[in-house]
């Protein structure tokens, strides 16, 4: 049984089709997480789900119930769908207490007094805010506005919970301790969720399936692992951030397993073909290679050289390089061994980690 | 050279800044002394008599408490009202609301004393248009509502002081993150509960400040009274300050009336700044949606339009309706006759009567010289508030912010007891140093709100690039504070073109301005106050059309 199941969800904006024709599931419990550049539509699908837009064509179903149907004129407001949100900014009611924003969906619901606070503490303690029910919503840092958030979205056990960019305002060691707490919640709880992120980590660690969207539909659909080492297109590559370089098919292969492709007159290289692409044999193709799997070294002799430094730029604990080899620049990532611009360096490269897209 | 530089940057806005306490610090000062002196066998003695004298008064305890029903009704009503035209007009799709975002704003460029006469034309028991319309056509009679009384006044003021709340509750209405809205929406909230629970706390801080604004404004506002209050002997405060300075006149005791509303007036605006400063809620944060609009179906928008239609009817086209018809009436009946239309009254104010012509070019050398004045000042005052001397900035602002409550009458009759027995006595000068006192600090507010906008590292690379002082203040801060300039300008001008109550007391033959020839007249003719009022009006709407081309509307503001 799916929690939420979206049909043909078209949203346009004036002209511009912000979302276009874009069809998933998520199933009950499960996690889905829609990635992608700024602007190519993740917020809109996630206000559709909440009713806060309206979406012009398509069909959505919360729980087997459908909540929006454009042939059939169903279009339920917000508080009728029986979810929670935490928004990017995260939203938190500055006249109101930390309890009485985390309160606030059981007393809209009718709740006694007593029992809400009960409740709200409760839901307090879980994200780590116990003792702060009394304090002004406004005397919290970024963190634990952040949780009270989460803690508001999560208070009357919703069928399903929508997270926007919830973890793009905390600083980065925040973030990484946030994404490890709010995974084992919504184990521990079983709430189904969709989170809204331009972030791959997050999206990687948050949930369970991935979307990656590009310009208002659908790019990529599959467990976040495959959706990692695997990309299907050009466009997916660049967003995980791989070399994507242009190159020609080549019609014979020394070995049945794999492909080659010429990149430059001197540099041919083996690798594997993504999956459902139709290349052809003389026909270009892009052949894309995740920078970490791109080795460099120093040649134990100098005549072994393949390639030479081209740029260095030093991350802390990793370097990058920008390497020429044999006429081709590929960018690389790899611990800090000091490299400089101009060195000689050996290039190594697995065959397993090309990946041929058309 | 460079030390040049250095000197005017100190010195310049320094002393702005010190005129600008001076302005405030005189008069003040003289209304305190004056208050405690009284007059035993010719000379002066120190004595708190003015006070038991005002205190004793039956007549003192009246004007407070007509002053204080009057604008505590005028602020809960102005908000209201404010509110629910600034909710229409940024979050439904009431049509027109493009339109009536200005429309609501006109009443805050007119003048109280002109919309209040026109209410006049309008309501007179005896010889008021609508009662004759209604009588003669529906049947039912009229004469109950009687203008004349303490409701009229708060109904007149609420007219005109609903567009104060309008301004500030629109930004905050606008420009709030929709997060807090949609946040509480999604998690079980109908649209009213969020109305209510959401939305009208996080203007209430707005809300706070423009009912303060409000109520300090419109209870020491002369013009109102005056005209609706003092022809049927109901004692309001300004009118009854005005009183005592007349003949036989008690300027002790007016002094004693003047330190209570100063004190009452100055405590009020040290809390609000102490107080609401604090309260204030971050309500727009970086990344965030608008709030989006509701449709309104078919009744709320009827009522909407309804609402709307009272609104602008009553505080805009009704009252310019009856004005027009007055000032072309030979004799004012309550009815206009097209046979006896003329256009006498016009001919004799603007080309034979010395009265009103020389009050129009008092009135336009004010505004013009005070505006100019006002803004330079300003530019000095908002330059030392961002960027002097940190430690005495926030006193500074305080002081110079105090006079925006005090009641022009008060500010007046501080002025008048300095210039007494001085050659500035009734001349027009005395009458530009009280409007500067008592007006220049809006436009010292407006400035420096937009020198905060600018970063001072634009000036920064100016001086690093070689510019002096002058020259950076010339070619690059000037420049950027221009639209905040104009606009300020043409506020000043507006203020100063249509005000009564610091002039009432100052003016002397031959220094009368617009306003004061309207009060004078108003015993002999309504034909010449109403073309005298069309006149003023014409001058507002241009100052007002002005205002509106060089400001960027809000809803483009928002896109
Ligand atoms: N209310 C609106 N009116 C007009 N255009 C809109 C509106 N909301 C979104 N858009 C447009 O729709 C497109 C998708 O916007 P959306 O906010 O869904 O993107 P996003 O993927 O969430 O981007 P980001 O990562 O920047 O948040 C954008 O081109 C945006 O400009
Ligand atoms: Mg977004």
């Amino acid at each position: 049984m799916s929690s939420v199941r979206v049909q043909g969800l078209t949203k346009r904006f004036g002209n511009h089709a912000a979302v276009f024709e874009v069809s998933f599931d998520v199933p009950t419990g499960g996690t889905i997480a829609l990635l992608g550049p700024s602007g190519c539509g993740k917020t809109t699908i996630l206000r559709c789900l909440a009713g806060l837009e309206t979406p012009d064509f398509g069909v959505i179903d919360i729980d087997g119930e459908p909540v929006f149907d454009h042939a059939k004129g169903i279009d339920l407001a917000p508080e009728r769908r029986g979810l929670g949100i935490v928004f990017q900014s995260y939203a938190v009611w500055p006249h109101m207490t930390v309890a009485e924003n985390v309160a606030f969906p059981l007393k809209v619901r009718g709740m006694g007094a007593a029992e809400r606070k009960d409740r709200a503490a409760r839901m307090l303690e879980l994200v780590g805010l116990k003792g702060f029910e009394d304090r002004s919503a406004t005397l919290v840092s970024g963190g634990q506005q952040q949780r009270i958030a989460l803690a508001r979205a999560l208070v009357h056990e919703p069928r399903l919970v929508l997270f926007d960019e919830a973890l793009s305002n905390l600083d980065t060691r925040l973030r990484q301790q946030m994404r490890m707490e709010l995974r084992m919640l919504q184990e521990r709880l079983g709430f189904t969720a969709v989170y809204v992120t331009h972030d791959q980590a997050e999206a990687f660690g948050l949930a369970d399936t991935v979307i990656l969207m590009n310009n208002g539909a659908i790019e990529i659909t599959g467990p976040s692992r495959e959706v990692f080492l695997h990309p299907r297109s050009a466009f997916a590559a660049r967003f995980f951030g791989m070399n994507v370089l242009e190159g020609r098919l080549l019609e014979s292969q020394s070995d049945p397993r794999y492909l080659e492709a010429e990149l430059s007159p001197r540099l041919i290289v083996r690798g594997v073909a993504a999956p459902e692409q139709d290349l052809q044999p003389n026909g270009r193709v892009l052949a894309c290679i995740r920078k970490d799997a791109v080795h460099v070294f120093r040649p134990e002799r100098p005549e072994d050289a393949t390639g030479t430094i081209v740029a260095a730029s030093f991350l802390g604990a990793e370097e990058e390089y920008l390497v020429e080899v044999a006429g081709v620049r590929i960018q690389t990532i790899g611990a800090a061994v000091g490299l400089q611009k101009g060195d000689a360096v050996c290039v190594t490269m697995a065959a397993d980690e090309w990946v041929f897209v058309r | 050279m460079s030390g040049q530089g250095e000197w005017a940057q100190k010195r310049l806005p320094a002393a702005g800044v010190a005129v600008g306490v001076i302005l405030i610090a005189g008069p003040f000062l003289a209304t305190v002394v004056r208050s405690l002196l009284v007059w035993r066998d010719d000379s002066p003695h120190l004595s708190l008599g003015n006070f038991a004298n005002l205190f004793g008064d039956a007549r003192f305890v009246s004007a407070a408490t007509n002053t204080l029903v009057a604008g505590v009704c005028t602020t809960f009503f102005s908000l209201i009202l404010g509110f629910s035209l600034a909710f229409l007009v940024c979050r439904t799709d009431m049509p027109g609301r493009r339109w009536l975002e200005t429309a609501n704003l006109v009443p805050f460029f007119l003048s109280p004393y002109v919309g209040a006469i026109s209410w006049i034309y309008l309501l007179a028991p005896h010889g008021g248009l609508l009662p004759a319309l209604v009588r003669t056509h529906l049947g039912i009679s009229l004469e109950w509502l009687n203008i004349y009384s303490v409701p009229g006044v708060i109904f007149v003021l609420t007219l005109f002081y609903t567009p104060y709340v309008y301004l500030f509750v629109t930004p905050p209405l606008r420009e709030m993150d929709a997060s807090f809205e949609d946040a509480a929406r999604v998690h079980g909230a109908s649209f009213w509960y969020t109305t209510r629970h959401i939305t009208l706390p996080l203007v209430m801080p707005a809300m706070l400040s423009a009912g303060l604004i409000v109520f300090v404004t419109s209870a020491g506002l002369f013009d109102v009274p005056l005209a609706l209050a003092a022809p049927r002997g109901i004692r309001f405060m300004p009118t009854e300050i005005f009183a005592m300075v007349q003949y036989p006149s008690d300027l002790g005791k007016a002094a004693a009336f003047g330190m209570v509303v100063l004190t009452v007036t100055v405590m009020l605006t040290l809390w609000q700044r102490k107080f609401l400063a604090g309260r204030r809620f971050d309500t727009i944060t970086g990344k965030g949606y608008r709030p989006r609009t509701i449709k309104l179906r078919l009744p709320t928008k009827i009522a909407a339009l309804t609402l709307e239609a009272i609104y602008v009817g009553g505080g805009v086209v009704l009252p310019l309706f009856v004005l027009l018809l007055v000032s072309f009436s030979k004799l004012w009946t309550g009815r206009f006759l097209w046979r006896t239309a003329t256009t006498g009254n016009y001919e004799y104010i603007l080309t034979k009567y010395d009265l009103t012509r020389t009050a129009i070019a008092n009135s336009l050398f004010l505004a013009v010289t005070g505006a100019t004045i006002g803004v330079g000042l300003a530019v000095l005052q908002g330059y030392y508030l961002t960027r002097g001397n940190p430690k005495r900035r926030a006193l500074m602002e305080t002081l110079l912010s105090l006079p925006l409550g005090i009641p022009g009458i008060i500010l007046g009759l501080g002025f008048l007891i300095m210039a007494l027995h001085t050659p500035l006595y009734s001349t027009l000068t005395i009458i530009l140093i009280a409007y500067i006192a008592r007006f220049q600090p809006f436009a010292t507010r407006n400035v420096t709100a937009m020198f905060m906008a600018i970063n001072p590292e634009l000036e920064q690379s100016a001086r690093a690039s070689g510019a002096t002082w002058k020259q950076t203040m010339r070619h690059i801060v000037l420049p950027l504070l221009k639209p905040s300039l104009i606009a300020s300008w043409l506020m000043l001008f507006v203020i100063f073109i249509r005000e009564l109550g610091a002039t009432i007391l100052l003016y002397a033959q031959g220094t009368e301005t617009i306003s004061v020839a309207m009060v004078v007249l108003s015993e002999r003719s309504s034909g010449y106050v109403a073309a005298l009022a069309v006149v003023q009006l014409i001058l507002l709407l241009v100052a007002f059309i002005a205002f509106q081309i060089t400001r960027t509307p809000i809803s483009q503001r928002s896109t």
